[in-house]
């Protein structure tokens, strides 16, 4: 991956995620780093986002009705269009074979609620080749 | 021309099997025979107790939901009853679906929230949470009140804290602000709170 | 009865309105954007004064704590708008002829003919624009047999489909060579459809909930249920739904309205993507 390359255009990133003040909290943090943020409220409609919009990453909880977490980064990691795309999952789980098995899903990185700002912020911008301030 | 017409030919009902006919096929390998036996049970309130156990064990789930939506239109004691368990299955699809059906039944679940909210595993209480954040019965601000003051664990809480930005009332706000207070060192929740009241104030 | 703007706003603040959207997005899969906190807060401060709530508080604890949602329903129906003509949501007919019968005809060796079903089918216009535009973009529309049903509920309205006969804003989106090549003028009444095109559909009456009347429908490779089901209960959503994966084939279609999503409804689909579009797939095994 090349780290020094700036995107020209801000970089767009999906929250997939039910609970609305998660939702808040993850645009303030992500918009606050020079995102672009869109939100869907549960797995399926996640999925259908990631398919239309063009995403440089996607940030996805893992317990939501309609379609998990694991579920959501498995569809996109078989679309021909999507596989590539950065996923960061979000669990309350704090166990390690829920972080291996977000991994084996296709995850890029696992984090546990409560978030802190400062490193979903460091990992966006990693996983998307942002620079860091 | 490629348009062909047909006519739907209306199919002449089959003779109706008795309730053990369908029971017995509701074990068949072919999934649109326990679809159709699931439809044939579902209107029979007296086949509740056998739908929730075969829904345990139910791997398709065009035949979960078929289930599903008959133990909604039941919704009885005893469908809660068969439902509460799945709260606490490693079955994402099951849990969730469990969840969706207990939404529906405000009157039916209202008993048993004490309960849930005291399970000892933190995952089932926010489950317990998420079956109170869509459901449509007055007791909900309070029971989710006393999540925020009394739960322990900070995602239990978060997930209240979330359900009281739709359902609060102003009554709530002091223990939303007590819950600040419990977790002040948590980024996120000094923030939803403060997001939970601007939604609750409506300002 | 025009309401000025400043009248919106003193009954409904912003951080209210954003509470009332997030709700409704949740219920139902539609965004109000922030230019459409007018249209929206009309109809709220309609329903809030035919209630008689005072506050937009009270208002809003009606349709979150109702049990039968008889309220929410009203609101949608308030919220939604829903007229038909030819060629409606025509980016959903390009993925039918450029991603969905090219997949259904690769796959199709038994001679079967490939089965569309609109439903409700309403005066027509849907399962008609079906026809026209399957005949006009799809090449390979002459290599393969093509049924064309539709239903509703109402008879007189599928009285009126069988006539075929439609006004000028019915046909507003279709290129004047089209209305030439499969409509002829009547007078005083508009354009009537060809008669081998009215002959081609097959229109039947019935009520989706009523599971006798879906048993007749099998093997259908693209259902086109567009703006119905988000008037029903969630009850009658759900068993309606449930009896259309049983009319579809495996790997078969349902295509819903613009509005409409089926991540509020069901998870028995699959969302896939043909011609820039989220269409549903009934899995193939």
């Amino acid at each position: 991956m090349d780290m020094i390359t700036v995107p020209k255009r801000n970089p767009r990133v999906l929250v997939v995620e039910d609970g609305i003040t998660m939702r808040m909290f993850y645009r303030d943090v992500l918009e606050g780093a020079g995102f672009e943020v869109e939100e869907a409220v549960n797995g399926l409609e996640g999925v259908e986002r990631a398919m239309t919009g063009s995403f440089d990453l996607l940030v996805v909880d893992i317990n939501m009705p309609k379609m998990d977490g694991y579920q959501v980064i498995r569809t996109v990691r078989e679309d021909p269009a999507l596989w590539r795309v950065p996923v960061i999952t979000i669990s309350t789980e704090d166990k390690e074979q829920d972080a291996l098995k977000a991994y084996d899903a296709g995850a890029n990185f696992y984090m546990t609620k409560p978030v802190r700002p400062k490193d979903l912020e460091e990992m966006a911008r990693l996983l998307t080749g942002t620079a860091i301030r | 021309m490629a348009l062909v017409r047909r006519n739907v030919v209306a199919t002449a009902d089959d003779v109706p099997p008795d309730r053990d006919d369908w029971i017995a096929d509701l074990t068949s390998g072919d999934a649109s025979i326990r679809r159709r036996a699931a439809r044939a049970l579902s209107r029979m309130p007296d086949a509740v107790p056998v739908l929730c156990t075969h829904l345990a064990n139910e791997p398709g789930l065009s035949v979960r939901s078929i289930i599903l939506t008959g133990l909604i239109v039941h919704r009885s004691a005893a469908v809660v009853n068969g439902l509460l368990p799945l709260l606490a299955s490693e079955d994402a699809n099951l849990r969730n679906s469990a969840i969706e059906a207990l939404q529906q039944m405000p009157d039916e679940v209202a008993p048993h929230v004490e309960s849930m909210l005291a399970h000892p595993d933190s995952d089932v209480r926010i489950f317990a949470v998420d079956v109170l954040a869509a459901l449509a019965h007055p007791m909900v601000p309070e029971w989710l009140r006393r999540v925020v003051t009394n739960d322990p664990h900070v995602n239990v809480c978060a997930a209240a804290l979330d359900a009281l930005a739709e359902a609060g009332e102003p009554d709530v706000i002091p223990a939303l602000q007590g819950l600040a207070e419990r977790f002040s060192d948590v980024a996120f929740i000094r923030f939803a709170v403060d997001a939970a009241i601007r939604r609750i104030r409506g300002r | 009865m025009t309401m000025p703007v400043a009248q919106t706003e003193t009954v409904i603040s912003d951080e209210e309105f954003a509470k009332f959207r997030e709700f409704f997005y949740r219920k139902t899969g539609i965004m109000f954007d922030a230019q459409k906190k007018y249209f929206a807060g009309r109809r709220i401060i309609d329903r809030m004064d035919k209630l008689g709530c005072a506050t937009f508080r009270e208002y809003f604890a009606t349709i979150r704590f109702e049990a039968s949602g008889d309220e929410m329903q009203r609101l949608v129906n308030q919220m939604t708008v829903n007229e038909t003509y030819f060629f409606r949501e025509d980016y959903q007919l390009k993925a039918l002829v450029a991603g969905i019968l090219p997949e259904l005809a690769a796959g199709r060796n038994d001679g079967r003919p490939i089965r569309l079903w609109s439903v409700p089918c309403s005066s027509g216009e849907e399962p008609y624009s079906l026809a026209i535009y399957i005949l006009e973009h799809w090449p390979d529309a002459d290599r393969h047999d093509i049924e064309i049903l539709g239903s509703d509920i109402d008879s007189a309205i599928l009285a009126e489909a069988a006539t075929g006969v439609y006004g000028e804003r019915s046909l507003q989106r279709l290129p004047p060579e089209l209305i030439r090549r499969y409509f002829s003028r009547v007078k005083d009444r508009g354009y009537r459809i060809s008669e081998d095109l009215r002959r081609s559909i097959d229109f039947s009456q019935g009520n989706v909930v009523d599971p006798q009347f879906m048993r007749r429908f099998r093997d259908v490779d693209v259902i086109f249920c567009r703006n119905m089901l988000i008037y029903f209960d969630d009850r009658s959503r759900r068993e309606t739904i449930e009896a259309m994966y049983d009319c579809l084939s495996p790997g078969g279609y349902i295509c819903l309205g613009h509005s409409e999503s089926m991540s509020r409804i069901s998870s028995l689909f699959q969302p896939r993507k043909h011609a820039d579009s989220i269409v549903y797939q009934k899995p193939s095994r």
